[in-house]
């Protein structure tokens, strides 16, 4: 892998996303013309102020939330990967989408206001990532010759399956009312999704941290062992990506539930095509992850319209047979 | 005892080692030179690993400290230590897919330039560390369809790739024929005269090692070690003590080994 392929890669990506926001814009239950779709952008004098208003106000957050949110995901996915050196790592393994819906549930049933089911579905998110640091503080914070990944992945693991539970049983217990909302949440749904500034930032966020430990992440794949001779920190860094992933998955499943496969499945199709060279996986991951979560979002609002599908679905039903595909696939070169 | 001298050069000051309760080493004071090829041999759990990452500086000794160019080793940087010594270790972990090539060029990490990306030089290492072990043909290979023995010359010269003039190798002939164990050590000897080097290999085989090795630390797991010239050190006599079993030295020709003194088949 060298920067000018990888940034043919990224560039090849980026022009794919720009297709499929364009197409975001311009598809659904009011046809428009892509030229219209981009100008509506921009409210100005003789446009249709229908076709601004759909536009701006429920296609687009959907777009730029959808992409946030697979970006973020994917980015997570990819990490996690890495730091449990398990290639079925995806960002909900550890706990935190369990945590987020645990909480979030508690809200819905009360009848909370949407701000309030983020809210607390952003802190369920953090009280199980936190639970997790520090059930899991030797494996995390010692860089001790012992491969750490092991035990975090099962402390992460056990956590997720509590939280299952205790979503189980408020599932059982929500009157039948907001079932339909919960199962919604609970499969991941971009529908009515409010503004995506939080996701954005959440994801500029853990660009500019994650980003320029790429090279350092290339080697922790070898072991703590090589990358502690190789003068990586490997305690600290690997705080840094527990954390980054974590706050990455909370924010993508605050924004939009919990939104599956995309952060298994997209770095590992990634990885079979171009490699495993975090430097420039983990950009494409991001591109990757975006553009499939909105690709994702326009089949589940334009299939059964004007019905709409939870977004979830889509990246399940498309997620489960292209990962079941690479898993039974023989090894690869 | 002091080793503190303006010497280029890595050395032990009254180090111990401690597995748990039981204590491998202690008091050990020794410098090792470039030109010398230490072989660090002792039966097992007799503390040869814990010796290497602990002299990597991958590991707190339990006592005492590590001199590195008259500098204790805690006080270097991760990414100037990494030029200063490699370590080659034991266990391996291929989880994902990758090529022969881009594994060995990982060894570059403590050179990489702003962005983080190798330079032409840095391939160029990458090629010539592959060279060394007779790898080239393999540079396009994935490590995950790799047998055992060319699993570990990979890492031999991934650990010569991070071109430090200190290489630290565990086990490096463990899964190896015979002839690729030869050829190993042969390749390590021309690396080390080829400039200001020393390497330090834990070895099981002290009929190898009598014949590269310039220098022997013998652990016996009971806290004791002795540390010389090769010859003075894997004798029969401590060599016997150390792995609990009696060893007899056979020459001929030229040539000697160390033998199991077994009861002879009728």
């Amino acid at each position: 892998m060298s920067a000018a392929r990888a940034a043919a890669i990224w560039a090849a990506l980026a022009a794919a996303v720009a297709a499929l926001f364009v197409a975001s814009l311009t598809l659904g239950s009011v046809p428009m013309s892509p030229l219209d779709a981009l100008a509506s952008l921009v409210p100005h004098a003789g446009a249709d102020a229908l076709l601004g208003d759909i536009v701006r106000t429920l296609r687009l957050p959907r777009a730029l939330a959808g992409f946030a949110c697979g970006a973020l995901l994917a980015l997570a996915g990819a990490l996690l990967q890495v730091l449990l050196r398990n290639p079925l790592a995806e960002p909900y393994v550890l706990g935190v989408s369990g945590g987020a819906a645990g909480f979030a549930l508690v809200a819905m049933i009360a009848g909370s206001a949407w701000w309030f089911v983020d809210a607390s579905a952003f802190a369920g998110a953090l009280v199980s990532m936190l639970l997790v640091l520090g059930l899991a503080r030797r494996e995390l914070w010692r860089g001790e010759l012992r491969d750490a990944s092991p035990r975090l992945l099962l402390t992460g693991v056990v956590i997720a399956a509590g939280w299952g539970a205790l979503v189980t049983l408020l599932l059982s217990l929500a009157p039948d009312a907001r079932l339909r909302g919960i199962i919604f949440w609970l499969t991941g749904d971009l529908n009515g999704v409010a503004p995506p500034w939080f996701a954005w930032g959440a994801l500029a966020f853990a660009a500019l941290v994650a980003l320029p430990a790429a090279p350092q992440l290339n080697v922790l794949l070898r072991g703590d062992a090589t990358a502690l001779a190789l003068g990586v920190p490997v305690a600290r860094l690997r705080v840094r990506i527990y954390l980054v992933a974590s706050l990455a998955a909370a924010a993508a499943v605050t924004t939009a539930g919990t939104i599956g496969f995309v952060g298994l499945v997209v770095p590992h199709a990634l990885r079979l095509a171009f490699g495993n060279d975090q430097r420039m996986l983990l950009p494409a991951a991001m591109l990757a992850g975006g553009g499939g979560v909105m690709a994702a979002d326009l089949l589940a609002r334009t299939v059964i319209a004007p019905a709409q599908l939870p977004v979830g679905v889509m990246t399940a039903l498309v997620g489960v047979p292209v990962f079941l595909w690479m898993l039974l696939r023989k090894p690869m070169r | 005892m002091s080793a503190r001298s303006a010497d280029a050069g890595y050395a032990s000051v009254d180090l111990a080692l401690a597995a748990g309760a039981r204590t491998l080493l202690s008091g050990f004071t020794q410098a090792f030179r470039p030109g010398e090829m230490w072989c660090v041999a002792g039966p097992n759990g007799a503390g040869k690993t814990t010796l290497l990452a602990t002299l990597a500086g991958l590991q707190a000794p339990a006592g005492g400290h590590v001199v590195v160019d008259g500098r204790p080793l805690g006080t270097w940087p991760g990414g100037q230590l990494a030029q200063r010594r490699a370590l080659m270790p034991q266990q391996l972990h291929d989880a994902f897919s990758a090529t022969v090539f881009d594994t060995v060029l990982l060894s570059r990490f403590p050179y990489l330039g702003g962005w983080g990306w190798e330079r032409p030089g840095d391939r160029d290492a990458a090629r010539a560390a592959l060279a060394t072990f007779g790898l080239s043909d393999l540079a396009g290979r994935d490590v995950l369809s790799l047998s055992g023995g060319e699993r570990q010359r990979v890492a031999l010269a991934a650990a010569l790739c991070q071109d430090a003039p200190l290489l630290l190798l565990d086990e490096p002939l463990a899964h190896l024929d015979l002839h690729y164990q030869i050829d190993c050590l042969t390749a390590l000897t021309a690396w080390l005269d080829a400039g200001a080097r020393t390497v330090l290999f834990s070895c099981h085989d002290l009929n190898l090692a009598r014949r590269f090795a310039t220098h022997a630390l013998l652990l016996d797991g009971r806290g004791r070690a002795w540390a010389g010239p090769v010859a003075d050190v894997l004798t029969p006599e401590r060599a016997s003590d150390a792995f609990g079993y009696p060893l007899v030295l056979i020459r001929e020709g030229g040539r000697d080994a160390l033998l199991p003194a077994w009861p002879e088949r009728r």
